[in-house]
């Protein structure tokens, strides 16, 4: 069903609001009803938004003080040469769970976080599009997040740097499993930052104020939509990494192993590629931020706005052009390294472009010396230190005098304490008063910025010096007498001086942050934007209609119109929680999406998740078998309730505009989902066919090696047919499920019942036709190749199987017809996808090494 | 997200995925050559890597040129006629980012011209 078409003249002026006053009787009771969170052990199944958000936030800023813990004992570890506090062994697992943690666990979950609670908010929408993927995403990483921090206190925390270099990490020279629980925990928790990213995509997307068109989308939700793009984009490359290194050291299959045709610089690539927009990726929310804090401060329009949009887009591509500037010390030619050193400057240019436009917007008002814009400046003056000696390193010949030296570590901590611890400060101390009964105190906020910006200067201005008179990085303790005992006691009290700054806070939080359900502290900055109106555990009471960037500021009655359910949807159409989901475009409201209430399913499935890769590192196969099965049932249980179909007529909003319950296709959020779904599967493959490729460069004349032989051309050809024949099954199933009739018999389960037999039939003669050569993964590179590509294949072949049994079961229940017909586009979908992704791999494995004739 | 609407996005960030499909050939390209020691092939006297770099420059900014003046052609025109904000946004953006592309582009395909291609 498609939604109507809609009038265009839908964004109305002040005094015309879509609906009358009074409101009817009991219609904020069933909102407020609805939208109500479960209360004794049952309250952790909530999926609010603003209940997920704050635990989740509060998770992320707990790894933050644990892992500022471990960079404690290691500051106390160098502040005298030849101390012996920590042995070598446990400050190598310090330093990696350091980095590690702050990246991993701090870092991106807390802009994620943070998102999660102001999104919705900021966008004036009753919720993220998927809560209980938000509430999955937070159990996962809670669970397994303190399950790998908990391996320190074990001697098992990983040991080889917070980018895992092999071979150090193979395990020839890491047997222990210390390195698996870097890969799977971390692989794992990767997941769930990528289940985070759909949400946001298509919360940016679909859940905004009726008439909130991109041109006045707040420049957090910009900043957010680019963040999660690039999440989307770059992080399959390391989920791609951790899993050939973790085939690697389990079933020895030498990705990495030169002496068999692998390459450790391969690791380096994929690493990178992920790991330099990681830093962008942190970034770019934090800008966000800082691109709402300074206008309320300055209490005056961000000035080039545009601009900043441009910078946020040109930021996020050219990101993505960076990674190899981590490599410039492995012996690339200079030709490519200078491609890199282009783009690395380059990006400086839209980081300026944001620094002037916030500098110009503070010029062009009355900058209020409060908390956040002190932490505002600070990360101005840090991040722009931290950005001058990333274009020192950035340029190669400099990049090789101070590779590997605490020159790095000193530009790293001021690029992301900089670029995204302080304007998390910021953000918490700016936004505490939409989710707390109680701003928190300017005075203690003052003494936390004064101790954390000192003590960041103190502990890692000196670093610079440290690093240039030659002192590396990661070593646990250095000689007397070389220049370096000085320079490392001030940064160990500068080190201290942090903490204390923080040990304030939290003192601030304690005394200060009280949860608020309706009552919070209001809009005590004077801001402009939708998350300072007035809200409950629904959101805003109703969903206005906005006319500017600056909605608080050109419509002063908003606040109080929106409470008194003048707006759109100012009640529930359906009895149930409900969002309204717009045009992408311009805002328009398209239709009334069904929000799924609490459920232990989202718990349970991230709690089986996280057993499922935990207990795999500690080789409890069979057990971590039985919690992957268990977990897979806790997803169809909770998919299951999805999907509810057309539960009643169109309903109205308001305003005279009638919008669906219920639509499918295109318009549907859960198709966009299964879209990005889909860019993030491309880019795992395309992540491994570039793998491929590059073991095909290191070995040349053995590709494959001469004692191997392709299989003959008549397999691939019939596995081709075979994902083309399911595929066409599958268009010819979708075809059947059109027409008005509902009860019209239609052959759907049998058509998708054939096609599931073609598809994995496909991948099995696939299969059959490398292992009938002798082909070993364990023997060559060439070998480890075709397997994980093949692998890979059967991963998503055996999914579309569950998927494509779920959709006939569904269909053989009574919920899956011509109109309730969403959970077949995303089977259909994903079955399109992988067929395709099948007929690639096999052109590839079978083309490829005849196209090049084994050169 | 209907056709239109997509070629106006296209049209915004096609600068960028032009200077990212130069990015891409020109790095492939020079690994590949240099990986495999064919660097030394000439054609009409001028090295492959440095004449890869040089047309695939030449093909992305014109391309990024063309985008640019189309992007600036509908942002004049939509100055004249009433348009939604949306499409203004759009046009503008467009202007913005292509004619960064122009340059991120160009600064790219400069190392041709001053380092040695395999070095």
């Amino acid at each position: 069903m498609n939604a109507p078409e809609l009038p265009k003249s839908f964004e109305r002026r002040e005094t015309e609001f879509p609906n009358p006053l009074p409101r009817p009787e009991g219609e904020l009771d069933a909102l407020k009803k609805a939208w109500k969170a479960p209360k004794g052990l049952s309250f952790i199944t909530a999926v609010n938004n603003t209940y997920v958000g704050l635990w989740y936030v509060g998770t992320a800023f707990l790894f933050f003080i644990l892992a500022g813990i471990l960079s404690l004992i290691m500051r106390v570890q160098l502040a005298v040469p030849e101390n012996d506090l920590v042995s070598h062994n446990l400050y190598n697992q310090l330093f990696t769970m350091h980095g590690t943690v702050m990246m991993f666990l701090f870092a991106v979950p807390a802009v994620e976080a943070a998102s999660v609670y102001l999104l919705p908010n900021m966008q004036a929408a009753r919720d993220l599009p998927f809560p209980r993927l938000s509430a999955y995403a937070f159990w996962a990483y809670f669970v397994g997040g303190l399950v790998f921090f908990g391996t320190i206190f074990f001697g098992m925390s990983p040991d080889g740097g917070w980018f895992m270099y092999p071979p150090l990490t193979s395990t020839k020279y890491s047997p222990a499993e210390n390195a698996d629980w870097w890969l799977l925990g971390i692989g794992f928790i990767e997941i769930s930052a990528i289940a985070g990213a759909i949400e946001i995509i298509v919360g940016v997307m679909k859940t905004r104020a009726v008439g909130m068109s991109l041109d006045k989308l707040p420049v957090y939700s910009w900043a957010m939509l680019v963040f999660a793009v690039m999440i989307v984009i770059g992080f399959p490359a390391i989920i791609l990494g951790t899993l050939l290194l973790e085939m690697e050291r389990a079933f020895d299959w030498p990705f990495f192993i030169a002496e068999r045709g692998g390459d450790p610089l391969l690791w380096q690539h994929l690493f990178w590629f992920f790991g330099h927009p990681e830093v962008y990726i942190i970034f770019l929310p934090a800008t966000g931020m800082v691109s709402m804090i300074v206008p309320a401060m300055a209490q005056t329009p961000l000035v080039g706005y545009r601009l900043v949009v441009l910078a946020l887009i040109a930021t996020g591509f050219l990101s993505f052009g960076l990674w190899v500037h981590h490599m410039f010390a492995t012996g690339l030619p200079k030709m490519s390294l200078s491609f890199f050193s282009a783009a690395s400057t380059a990006v400086a240019v839209p980081s300026g472009i944001q620094v002037f436009a916030w500098i110009a917007t503070i010029a062009s008002g009355r900058m209020k010396l409060t908390t956040p814009s002190l932490f505002v400046i600070g990360f101005l003056f840090i991040f722009t230190l931290g950005g001058l000696t990333g274009v020192m390193v950035a340029m190669a010949p400099f990049d090789w005098q101070a590779h590997d030296s605490y020159f790095v570590v000193a530009h790293l901590h001021y690029v992301l304490i900089g670029g995204m611890v302080f304007p998390l400060f910021a953000a918490i101390y700016y936004w505490v008063p939409v989710a707390s009964k109680r701003a928190l105190s300017e005075r203690l906020g003052r003494w936390v910025f004064g101790l954390m910006f000192l003590g960041v200067n103190v502990t890692f201005l000196p670093m610079h010096i440290t690093g240039l008179i030659g002192m590396p990085r990661r070593v646990y303790t250095y000689p007397v007498g070389m220049g370096w005992d000085a320079l490392n006691l001030v940064s160990t009290i500068g080190a201290f001086m942090i903490a204390a700054g923080v040990a304030l806070f939290l003192v601030d939080i304690a005394r200060n942050f009280r949860f608020a359900g309706e009552d919070n502290a209001g809009n005590v900055w004077n801001a402009s934007t939708l998350e300072w109106l007035p809200n409950g555990n629904y959101a805003t009471r109703s969903i206005p209609s906005v006319v500017s960037r600056d909605p608080l500021w050109d419509q002063p009655n908003l606040s109080k119109d929106v409470e008194d359910g003048r707006y759109y949807l100012p009640g529930t159409a359906t009895g149930g929680r409900e969002a309204l989901v717009t045009s992408p475009f311009d805002a328009r409201p398209q239709y009334i999406l069904q929000v799924p209430g609490p459920g232990w399913q989202p718990v349970l499935a991230a709690v089986f998740t996280a057993a499922f890769f935990l207990l795999l590192t500690v080789k409890f196969v069979f057990t971590a078998v039985i919690c992957g099965i268990l977990a897979l049932g806790c997803v169809i249980w909770w998919l299951w309730e999805t999907d509810p179909g057309p539960v009643r007529p169109p309903a109205d909003i308001g305003g005279g505009i009638v919008v669906p319950v219920y639509v499918t296709g295109p318009m549907n959020h859960s198709w966009w989902a299964m879209i990005v779904l889909m860019v993030v599967s491309g880019m795992v493959f395309t992540c491994l066919i570039f793998s491929y490729l590059f073991l095909w460069l290191v070995n040349p004349g053995a590709w494959p090696p001469q004692d191997i032989r392709i299989p003959d051309w008549i397999w691939p050809a019939v596995s081709a047919f075979l994902y083309c024949g399911s595929a066409i099954l599958i268009a010819v199933a979708s075809r059947q499920l059109r027409g008005e009739d509902r009860r019209k018999p239609r052959p759907v389960p049998i058509l998708i019942g054939v096609a599931l037999l073609l598809v994995g039939g496909a991948s099995a003669v696939d299969l059959w036709a490398q292992w009938q050569t002798d082909l070993s993964p364990s023997a060559h590179a060439y070998g480890a190749a075709v397997y994980a590509i093949t692998s890979l294949q059967i991963f998503f072949v055996l999914t579309t199987l569950v998927m494509g049994i779920y959709t006939i079961a569904r269909w053989l229940a009574g919920k899956l017809d011509t109109v309730r017909r969403t959970t077949f586009d995303n089977t259909m979908l994903f079955w399109y996808y992988t067929a395709g992704q099948g007929l690639v791999g096999l052109l590839v494995v079978h083309g490829f090494p005849r196209l090049t004739g084994g050169v | 997200m209907s056709g239109a609407r997509t070629l106006q996005v296209l049209l915004a960030l096609g600068g960028m995925i032009a200077w990212a499909v130069q990015f891409t050939i020109i790095y492939g390209v020079t690994s590949t050559l240099c990986g495999r020691g064919w660097a030394d092939a000439t054609i009409f006297g001028i090295g492959i890597v440095p004449l890869t770099i040089l047309t695939t420059t030449l093909a992305t900014l014109s391309a990024a040129a063309i985008l640019l003046a189309v992007s600036l052609r509908e942002d004049r025109r939509l100055r004249i006629r009433p348009a939604s904000a949306t499409d203004s946004f759009l046009s503008h953006a467009g202007v913005l980012i292509n004619g960064f592309s122009l340059v991120a582009i160009l600064w790219n395909g400069v190392p041709a011209f001053i380092l040695p291609a395999c070095a």
